[in-house]
This record gives structure tokens, C-alpha cells and sequence, in this order.
């Protein structure tokens, strides 16, 4: 039911054109001793697999780490380990309190499972770039004109975004740019009793805080009721457009940004 | 040694023949190894005592509302914090709990506690042995007499002896090798033990089992896909149709009623034409055969994983005027259904979220799905998500103000399908996009949104109870607590505790009546401040 969104941002990184999109190759690979795959294996199932798949590659609701560029970049567990042990609450992964070697063993098995998938064609739950090419770039650039621009720009903040990104990659950040590991794009100003504005980077927000990084970098927090603030989302116009697009708006869209690189 | 039902008997006899009743009472109690005074007599189920929550809905008919009137929305800010029970697990607790002769039985994946619903104090602690199931969610446990039991990430029942957690008998539900796993909470009915499993990823019949409470022997089975071949196969080719979340009961029409999960493979609709019956449906079962009753499918032809599994709540209540059994669901497809629970006929189908899946409703009360937003090569921008409008999280129905309160789900997700996916298992690929959590009050005649409130971006993980004092008691995405005006939705208190997991309990004990929450791995009790 949750999925692990700022993963799969980087999913598109090293493409070479949009029809062939090899996953992220290991900077590293190492053989594992079968048993410590197999024991992974017992582990990876009960405790990961019902979000990621039992064999790693999706399931419900996670990625498929077979082409998750954090598991490409991971050397025996140095990234994954502390992603493991702190979780991604927010994003419903749980943190996880694993002993040495049942960490290695989950990493073992996860790291044979992508040289394993890197050999794999066909039947996987995979999205090609190729896939998406279904769209009218000019019917696109039209639909951007009218609905994007007032806060984003082809030579602007969006050129080259068709280099950076390819394929389900670039589909997903054009339909809502997740805030991941860099944080909230949101800005809130906050107005004090004392009549003091303090506007900052938003932190924090329920029903009962109001909370943000202030230009020096500090955190500051306020009850909700009692404060006077504005927020600001820029990301809320991406909400609103979901209900609007059509299908076909969309992959219109998708096949426009696909031109500015 | 008396037996236990010929002491229950004596017992109710005791009603009309005060002198003799006594009498045998206490040779019950003399005699009892089944101990009369503390073991949960099945029937208590069909009118609960308000220091117990003895089944997953706290009775049988999914309301999950309580009479309780000591804590009301002029008093609730009071609430101060009476225990905390931390489970030290990494798991969230998703259980509701059981409690049952002053003892609450709480679970996660492989673990059962028994504590002590005044003070916390560990009892008894069950730990499974380690198991290669999916570690997902546990709902909770079931009582009966001196029993508990519990499912089990591989697909078992455990029976325990409710005093010390010892194993009396260990079943199988399903194989877990062929990729069945369980969270479920049984449903108890007389010597029924009802109990569902899961299993998305592999092509498997929805299965429901029926064991003996006593000795574990299985009395039933049913299937709401029927395996191609076999008598009653209907499903098109179709698998799934899992029904993991725990039902109600009618014990008038001695009906059962149980939501039933997506098809398989998930998202491939082609290679399972037609509706496939009985995925995604509403099922009533006689509890002493198995058979089907009547059926009623929410998603028609299933592609999102929108399982039907949500809470079928029973409700006596008038409808245009005429007083009816009615069933209300609130489904993971974003619909509110009203059927006539005695035939399983649609009375009102409204949508209660954000919706772009169907176009139209047929004249079954059926919303039909629209082609252009099955899952695709290119993808298809769908509301709501795969999490659904809502999901396993109880609805509460609040009888005073005729409204049933849902923790709802505005959200997107894109949808893809190509035949290279197969035609096994989950057989696609979807994503979330975005959602919001919202708690939202349904009139129950029209299905109308009597209030909105929002509880933070994601889907909630939090059920909803109400009281007859008119509070609803739920929690957000933030991790607070909430307890809001039922008439309205105005917050009237919170407490930051973690994200609430599970759905809220009340009980009363000693005159205290306390409002139980999970957040996060631990278990919260709040109650009004004692007087010094």
C-alpha cells in the first residue's frame, strides 16, 4: 500500500537512448557464499517480501530493487544497511533491527537477485521507455503551454530534464515530484504575535504544529492554532492536475519533455 | 468432570430456578478445569459486556461502536495516558486488540502478548517459531472459552491455552509454500472458527476455512473462486478473491457475511474475462455449511488490486422510510455501498473518494469498470491508487447521527500491463503518484459526505470508533491520536503517540473506561485522570 518514492526517481540514471534502458549495473560485484544467500532469501521473504516481491524485483507496493540505483551503488551493505536500520517511516518502510549477519545475508540475497535479473528478459514487472512512447509532442507542448508554464520553463528549469531523466522515471517526477531525500519544496511564512514575519523552508505540519528551517538553518516550531501562517506548496498544482489530465494529456506531456535535452 | 456447555446450560437454567441454579453454578465453579468464571462462553459474543472487546469488531456486527458514556466530547480533553505497552518490536501494530476477563491479547507478525488490561503487566508472552511467511500486518487474535488463537505468517492456526499461552493444537490453513500467508483475525460463530488467508502473488482459489474451536478439525471450505473444474467454478479463469480481513454475522439470518479480495493474476484482466465471481465481492455464507447464500461484486472484472475485504457493517436501520437489515461497505474501489442484507440487494452505490474508474453504475447497483483504465502498456493515471479509497482500516457506524465514519483515500496511482508481464501472480506494474488521507462521514441512507477531514498526505493506517456520546476516536498520518465531534468532525483532542496502526477499542473496567490505540509498536491505553 506504500511505495518508497524517492528510489524510484533515480531508476532512469546511465541511459543511453530511450528505447534500450539497461538498469543501473553494480559498481561492485561480489559473489556470496550460497548459504548466506539462502539464509537472505528465508529473511528477504518473510520480512520484505510482500512490498518488494519475493524475488526483489516489486511487489505490492515497493520498487524493484533490481534496479534501484541504490542497491547498484551498494557495497556489502553500506548503503542498504543503514537504510535498513533506520527505515523510511514516512514512506511506510519500517526500520529493521537486524544482526550483522542477518543484514549480510539480506544483502547477499539482494545483490544475487539483481546479477540474477540482469540476465533476465520478459515476464518481469518492468516499464520500458520504449513503452511510453505513445504520446504527441506537439499536442504536448501545447497542453504545457497552457497548464505548466506559470511555474516552469522549457529553457528554463526544464531544460535537458529529457537527459536527466528517461522513461517511468521522468513520467512519475512529471506527475508529482515527490519531495525524497531532499525535502519539502514547500515555503511557509509565519507571522508571530509580536508581529514578526518568519518565512522558511517548511519543515513540519499537522493539525496541531506549524514548523520550518528558518534561513540559518535552525528548526522552528509553533502550535498550529495559535499562529498565523501561509504555506506555500508549489507542488499543490501538480495535485490539482491529476484530476484534470487525461490519459492521453499525459503521455503527451511525457512525449514533450521527452524533446527538451 | 461437568463439561463446560452442560455447566452453561445449568447456568441459564439458573435464570428461572434461582435456588438450583446457584447451586450448580457453584459445582461449576468447584468442578470447572474449564473454569466457568473466566473462559469467554461463545454466546457472549452475540451481546458483549463493556469490559470486553471479545472479537476483532468488538461484537458481531462491525459497527464498532461503543455504548460506553463516561467520555464525551465535553470531558475528552481530559484524557490523560493510564498505560503504554511497548511491544519492542520493529513492526507497527496493526492488531486490534482482544480483550476478554480483564486480559487483552495483542499481536504482531508471530507474536502474541497477554496483559493486563488495567496495569499493562506482561502475563504471558507466545513467540512463533521463525517462519519464511510475509511479515506484513497481524489483525489480531480470537477468543472462545479458554482459548486463543492465532494465525500465523505460514499459514497456521495456533490454539492456546488462554492462561499461559501454551499450544494446545496447530493447523494448517493453507500451504504456504504455494504462497499462502494469514494476518487474520478469526471470526468466531458458535464452535465456528472462521479464518482467511492471503496470497496475491501466486494464482491461488480464495479460500475460507471453517475449523472446529475446539479440536481444530476443518468443518468447511469455500472457495470464492472455485479451481476451473470443479463444481461451481465460475470465475472465469480468474483466481484470488482472498478474504483476509474478518466478517460479521447475523445471528437472525444466520448469515456470515465476508468482504473477498482482488483476482489473480492482479493486473491482467485479459486472461480472466467476464466479472469473476466471487472476487471483490460481498459474500453471505451459512457459518454451519460454508454455502453461499448470495453474492454481491463491488469491482466487476477487478485490475487495481481493489479488494472488497473492508468491514461489512450490519446496521437495523430505516431506509426511505421502512425499517431494514442492511449492510454497509465502504470499498477499497471507492464506493459506498447500502445492500438489503437479507437478499443482497444494492440499495444506494455512491462514490465517497476520488474516482475515474467507472463510468456507470448497472442496474445490480454495480459500478462497471471503464476499459480505457485498465492497466496498459503507456500507463493509465487511475483514482484511486493501488492502496485503494480505503482499506483494512474499520469504519465506524455511529447510530445517533446515522453516519458512518471511514478513513478515506484521495489518490492516484499509474497502472501498466503488457503481455510480457504473464499471466501469474501480480502480472503488471503500478506506482502511486500521490494521496492524501481524509477521514470522511457518510450518511448512511444517501451515501452524502456529511464532513471531511483531513489527516495528512499517504493513506492513514488508523480505524475509526465512535461512542455513544458522539466522539470518534481515530488518528492521522502525523502520528497523533485523534478524538473528533462525530456530528461534525471537529477535533476535540489529540496525543502525538506514533502513526496509529490499528482501530481504536474501548472497554470499562472497575468504572474506568479507557480508549485503547496502537502507535506505532506500542499499545496506549487513555482514560480520564483517577481522583487522587
Amino acid at each position: 500500500m506504500m511505495f518508497l518514492g524517492s528510489f524510484l526517481h533515480a531508476q532512469g540514471r546511465g541511459q543511453a537512448s530511450p528505447a534500450s534502458v539497461p538498469p543501473p549495473r553494480s559498481t561492485t560485484t561480489l559473489a556470496y557464499p550460497a548459504d548466506q544467500i539462502a539464509a537472505g532469501q528465508r529473511l528477504f521473504t518473510a520480512q520484505c517480501g510482500f512490498c518488494h516481491g519475493r524475488d526483489a524485483m516489486g511487489g505490492e507496493s515497493g520498487p524493484d530493487l533490481t534496479r534501484s540505483t541504490l542497491v547498484a551503488e551498494d557495497v556489502r551493505g553500506d548503503k542498504l544497511g543503514p537504510l535498513l536500520r533506520a527505515g523510511r517511516v514516512d514512506k511506510g518502510m519500517p526500520a529493521f533491527t537486524l544482526s550483522a549477519a542477518d543484514l549480510g545475508a539480506i544483502v547477499a540475497f539482494v545483490h544475487d537477485q539483481k546479477t540474477k535479473a540482469e540476465s533476465l528478459t520478459g515476464g518481469r514487472r518492468t516499464v520500458d521507455v520504449a513503452d511510453l512512447q505513445t504520446g504527441d509532442p506537439e499536442g504536448g507542448r501545447r497542453y504545457f503551454a497552457g497548464a505548466c508554464v506559470k511555474c516552469h520553463s522549457a529553457t528554463g528549469d526544464l531544460a535537458g530534464v529529457g537527459r536527466r531523466l528517461q522513461g517511468l522515471a521522468l513520467l512519475q517526477r512529471m506527475l508529482y515530484p515527490a519531495p525524497g531525500r531532499e525535502g519539502s519544496k514547500a515555503t511557509v511564512t509565519v507571522t508571530l504575535a509580536s508581529g514578526e514575519v518568519v518565512t522558511g523552508k517548511l519543515a513540519y505540519r499537522d493539525e496541531f504544529t506549524i514548523a520550518l528551517t528558518d534561513a540559518n538553518g535552525w528548526y522552528r516550531a509553533w502550535p498550529a492554532q495559535k499562529a498565523k501562517f501561509v504555506v506555500n506548496d508549489p507542488l499543490q498544482a501538480h495535485v490539482d492536475q491529476l484530476g484534470k489530465y487525461t490519459d492521453g494529456d499525459m503521455h503527451d506531456v511525457l512525449a514533450y519533455l521527452q524533446t527538451l535535452r | 468432570m461437568m463439561s463446560w456447555r452442560i455447566c452453561r446450560r445449568f447456568a441459564e437454567g439458573a435464570r428461572v430456578r434461582r435456588h438450583e441454579g446457584a447451586r450448580v453454578l457453584l459445582l461449576c465453579v468447584v468442578l470447572g478445569a474449564s473454569g466457568v468464571a473466566q473462559s469467554l462462553d461463545p454466546s457472549a459474543l452475540l451481546k458483549p459486556t463493556p469490559d470486553s472487546w471479545p472479537t476483532y469488531h468488538g461484537d458481531y456486527t462491525g459497527q464498532r461502536h461503543t455504548r460506553l458514556t463516561q467520555i464525551t466530547p465535553a470531558n475528552v480533553h481530559q484524557l490523560t495516558l493510564a498505560w503504554a505497552f511497548q511491544t519492542n518490536q520493529p513492526q507497527q501494530i496493526k492488531a486490534t486488540p482482544i480483550l476478554a476477563n480483564g486480559v487483552i491479547y495483542i499481536t504482531t507478525p508471530d507474536n502474541l502478548w497477554a496483559i493486563d488490561a488495567r496495569s499493562a503487566r506482561q502475563i504471558w508472552r507466545y513467540t512463533y517459531p521463525q517462519n519464511d511467511g510475509f511479515h506484513i500486518g497481524h489483525r489480531g487474535v480470537a477468543v472462545y472459552k479458554d482459548f486463543v488463537y492465532m494465525t500465523t505468517p505460514d499459514a497456521h492456526l495456533i490454539a492456546l491455552d488462554a492462561r499461559d499461552g501454551k499450544v494446545r493444537w496447530n493447523v494448517e490453513i493453507a500451504d504456504s509454500r504455494r504462497g499462502f500467508w494469514s494476518t487474520n483475525a478469526p471470526l468466531i460463530v458458535g464452535n465456528h472458527l472462521l479464518v482467511g488467508v492471503s496470497g496475491d502473488f501466486d494464482n491461488l482459489p480464495g479460500t475460507l476455512k471453517s475449523f472446529d474451536a475446539d479440536t481444530g478439525t476443518l468443518q468447511w471450505t469455500f472457495y470464492s473462486t472455485p479451481p476451473l473444474g470443479t463444481p461451481g467454478s465460475q470465475s472465469g479463469g480468474a483466481t484470488g478473491g482472498q478474504m483476509w480481513m474478518t466478517g460479521t454475522y447475523d445471528p437472525e439470518l444466520n448469515l456470515v457475511f465476508v468482504g473477498t479480495g482482488n483476482p489473480t493474476p492482479v493486473l491482467n484482466g485479459a486472461a480472466r474475462a467476464g466479472d469473476n465471481p466471487w472476487t471483490c465481492s460481498i459474500v453471505a455464507l451459512n457459518p454451519d455449511t460454508g454455502k453461499l447464500v448470495w453474492g454481491f461484486q463491488a469491482s466487476p472484472h477487478d485490475t487495481h488490486d481493489w479488494d472488497a475485504a473492508e468491514v461489512p457493517v450490519l446496521v437495523d436501520a430505516p431506509m426511505n422510510g421502512t425499517a431494514r437489515k442492511l449492510l454497509l461497505q465502504a470499498s477499497r474501489n471507492g464506493y459506498y455501498f447500502v445492500l438489503d442484507r437479507t437478499t443482497g440487494k444494492s440499495l444506494v452505490t455512491t462514490a465517497f473518494a476520488t474516482v475515474n474508474w467507472s463510468k456507470s453504475v448497472d442496474k445490480d447497483g454495480r459500478p462497471m469498470p471503464d476499459a480505457a483504465k485498465e492497466p496498459a502498456r503507456d500507463g493509465r493515471l487511475v483514482a484511486p491508487n493501488e492502496a485503494g479509497a480505503t482499506n483494512y482500516r474499520s469504519p465506524s457506524f455511529d447510530p445517533a447521527t446515522g453516519l458512518l465514519v471511514v478513513s478515506a483515500h484521495d489518490a492516484y496511482g499509474i497502472y501498466f500491463f503488457k503481455p510480457e508481464h504473464g499471466a501469474y501472480g501480480w502480472a503488471g506494474a503500478n506506482y502511486s503518484v500521490w494521496g492524501k488521507g481524509v477521514l470522511r462521514a457518510i450518511e448512511y441512507q444517501t451515501g452524502k459526505i456529511r464532513w471531511s477531514h483531513d489527516i495528512g498526505e499517504g493513506a492513514g493506517g488508523a480505524g475509526v470508533l465512535t461512542t455513544a456520546t458522539g466522539l470518534a476516536f481515530s488518528g492521522d498520518s502525523a502520528g497523533n491520536a485523534l478524538a473528533l465531534r462525530t456530528s461534525d468532525g471537529a477535533t476535540l483532542w489529540h496525543a502525538g503517540i506514533g502513526r496509529v496502526g490499528n482501530s481504536p477499542i474501548t472497554y470499562a473496567l472497575d468504572g474506568r473506561q479507557y480508549v485503547i490505540l496502537g502507535g506505532g509498536s506500542a499499545l496506549y491505553a487513555f482514560a480520564l485522570p483517577e481522583k487522587p
